[in-house]
C-alpha cells in the first residue's frame, strides 16, 4: 500500500540555494574590482556600498534578525510542523495498527517555508529600501544625526541580547509585539494553507528590523536614491538569507536543545554588535570615550603611526599634513600638528572604496565623501596644545586622531 | 462572555504570545484571546457556559505552556 507522504525539499535543493548565494557574493566581490563598470547611481564605490551591505548581512545580520524576526519565522513554521506531527501521530498509528516495523518515517519539510520566508522577506525589503531611498532624496542625515541613531539602534541590540540572556524582565520590552490586527489577520487569512502563512509574515518582517537592519535602513536613506536604496537593502538581506536560512532549518530540525545552544549564541553575537554600533555611534560623534579613542595612545601599534606621521609630513610643503585615506583605514592613525596653528590636512585617497571614503571630523562639523582617487584639502583652524582632533568614517568604524603639540 | 487573565510564565519571545492568540481558532466558546509577552500573561473573553478554565488551561498547555489564573 502506498502511503500519501507530504514531498519534503532534497538536501539538494538546500545544497543549490547555498550555492546561489556564495555565487552572488562572488559576483559582488568582482563587481566590486570593477566598479568602474558598475554605476548604478552616479556616486563611485557604489558597488563596493553594496558588497559592505551583503557582507554585514552574511556576517551578522542574519543572526541580528533571527534574533528579533525568529518569532515570525517560527510561526510560519508553525503550520508545516503542525501538519507534520499530525501526519507523524497518523503514521505510528498506522504502524501500530498493521505491525510493520519497516516503514519510513516522516521527516519534518521545514526548508520550502524558510525559504518561501525569506524570498518574501527579500522582496518586501528591496521596496522597503526603495521606499527609504525616495524619502532619503528629500531628507540629509547630517553625521550627528546617524550617530545618534546609531548609538539607539545599538542600546535596541542590547536590551534585545540581554532579553534573550534573560537577565531581567525589564529587557522583555526591547522586544517589539507585532501589532495585534496584523497576526490576527495573517492567521485567518492563512489558515489552512502552507505557502501564504510564510510568504505573509516573511513580508510583514519589515515591520521588525532587527538592530543590524535597522542600521543598514539608515545607510539607505542616506543614498538619498530610490534605486540604490532598493539595491542596498536587496544586498543586504540576501547576505542576511544563507545564517537566516542554516540556522532556522538546524533549530526546526535538531530540535529545542540546540535551539537554545543557537540563541544563546545569537544573544552573545548581538550583544556584541550592540556594543560595537554604540562604539561606532561614540566615534561619529567625536567622544573620547570610543573605545579606539580611550585605547588608541596606549597600543603599540598607534605609537609607530606617529613616526609614519612624520614620515609623510616631511614630504610636503610647510603647514601642509598628509592623511591618506586607504580601504583599511587612515594611515596614521595618529597626527601631530603644532598648536596655536591654523593648517591644511591633505586626504589623499587611490582607488580607496571602503567607507573611508566617507570622511567626518565631527568637532569641526566637517563631512565630505572624498573621490575614490585624488586630494580633498580640509582647512583646520588653530587648536591649542594638548587638544585632540578625532577624525572617523561616516560609520565609525575606522578612526584616527590629530594631536595638538 | 467573562474576561479572565492568566498568567503564562514560561513565554520566551512574541511568537509565543502570537501561538497562544491562535487558540481563539479552535477553541469553542472562545471570543477573544489577548497574550502579551511584555506582560507574560494572556486575557481570554470566554462563555462560560461553554467553556470551563481547565479546558483553556489544557489547550495552552497543548501548544507548549503552562497558564495560571490569576
Amino acid at each position: 500500500m502506498s502511503r500519501n507522504r507530504k514531498p519534503s525539499i532534497d538536501p539538494v535543493i538546500l545544497i543549490a540555494l547555498g550555492i546561489l548565494l556564495l555565487t552572488i557574493a562572488v559576483v559582488m566581490i568582482v563587481l566590486q574590482s570593477n566598479t568602474d563598470v558598475v554605476s548604478i547611481t552616479n556616486n563611485a564605490g557604489t558597488a563596493s556600498q553594496l558588497v559592505v551591505a551583503f557582507i554585514t548581512g552574511l556576517t551578522t545580520g542574519g543572526l541580528s534578525c533571527l534574533a528579533v524576526q525568529g518569532g515570525l519565522l517560527a510561526s510560519s513554521l508553525a503550520h508545516q510542523i503542525e501538519q507534520d506531527y499530525i501526519e507523524q501521530a497518523a503514521h505510528a498509528e498506522r504502524k501500530k495498527r498493521s505491525g510493520k516495523k519497516n516503514q519510513t518515517a516522516v521527516h519534518s519539510s521545514s526548508a520550502f517555508p524558510i525559504f518561501l520566508f525569506l524570498m518574501a522577506k527579500i522582496v518586501a525589503y528591496t521596496l522597503l529600501g526603495a521606499l527609504l531611498g525616495l524619502l532619503g532624496s528629500y531628507l540629509t542625515l547630517s553625521p550627528a544625526t546617524r550617530a545618534v541613531l546609531m548609538i539607539v539602534i545599538g542600546v535596541f541590540m542590547l536590551g534585545n541580547a540581554l532579553r534573550m540572556f534573560n537577565v531581567h524582565p525589564i529587557f522583555r520590552y526591547f522586544s517589539i509585539e507585532p501589532p495585534k490586527f496584523i497576526t490576527r489577520y495573517i492567521r485567518r487569512t492563512a489558515k489552512g494553507t502552507d505557502t501564504v502563512t510564510p510568504l505573509f509574515l516573511g513580508a510583514l518582517t519589515v515591520f521588525i528590523p532587527c538592530g543590524v537592519t535597522q542600521a543598514m535602513m539608515a545607510a539607505a536613506l542616506g543614498t538619498s536614491s530610490m534605486v540604490m536604496g532598493a539595491a542596498l537593502m536587496l544586498a543586504f538581506t540576501l547576505g542576511t538569507s544563507p545564517v537566516f536560512f542554516i540556522v532556522a532549518y538546524l533549530t526546526t530540525e535538531l530540535g529545542s536543545r540546540l535551539e537554545k545552544f543557537f540563541m544563546r549564541f545569537v544573544a552573545a553575537m548581538v550583544l556584541l554588535l550592540g556594543l560595537v554600533t554604540i562604539n561606532g555611534g561614540l566615534n561619529v560623534l567625536g567622544s573620547p570615550l570610543s573605545f579606539q579613542n580611550l585605547t588608541r595612545n596606549l597600543l603599540p601599534s598607534n605609537r609607530e603611526s606617529v613616526s609614519a606621521a612624520q614620515t609623510a609630513q616631511s614630504s610636503l610643503t610647510e603647514g601642509d599634513i598628509v592623511l591618506y585615506v586607504q580601504n583599511q583605514g587612515y594611515f596614521p592613525q595618529t597626527i601631530s600638528a603644532p598648536a596655536g596653528k591654523a593648517f591644511t590636512l591633505n586626504l589623499i585617497t587611490n582607488k580607496t572604496y571602503s567607507c573611508a571614503r566617507d570622511f567626518v571630523i565631527p568637532a569641526l562639523d566637517y563631512y565630505e565623501l572624498l573621490p575614490d582617487t585624488g586630494t580633498v584639502q580640509v582647512n583646520v583652524p588653530a587648536q591649542t596644545k594638548g587638544d585632540r582632533l578625532f577624525f572617523t568614517c561616516s560609520m565609525g568604524m575606522y578612526t584616527g586622531q590629530i594631536v595638538f603639540e | 462572555m467573562i474576561k479572565k487573565t492568566f498568567k503564562i510564565p514560561d513565554m520566551t519571545c512574541t511568537n509565543c504570545a502570537m501561538k497562544l492568540e491562535s487558540i481563539e481558532d479552535t477553541l469553542e466558546g472562545v471570543k477573544e484571546i489577548n497574550a502579551s509577552y511584555h506582560k507574560l500573561q494572556m486575557t481570554v473573553e470566554y462563555d462560560e457556559a461553554r467553556l470551563t478554565d481547565e479546558q483553556i488551561i489544557a489547550a495552552v498547555k497543548k501548544k507548549g505552556y503552562q497558564a495560571l489564573p490569576t
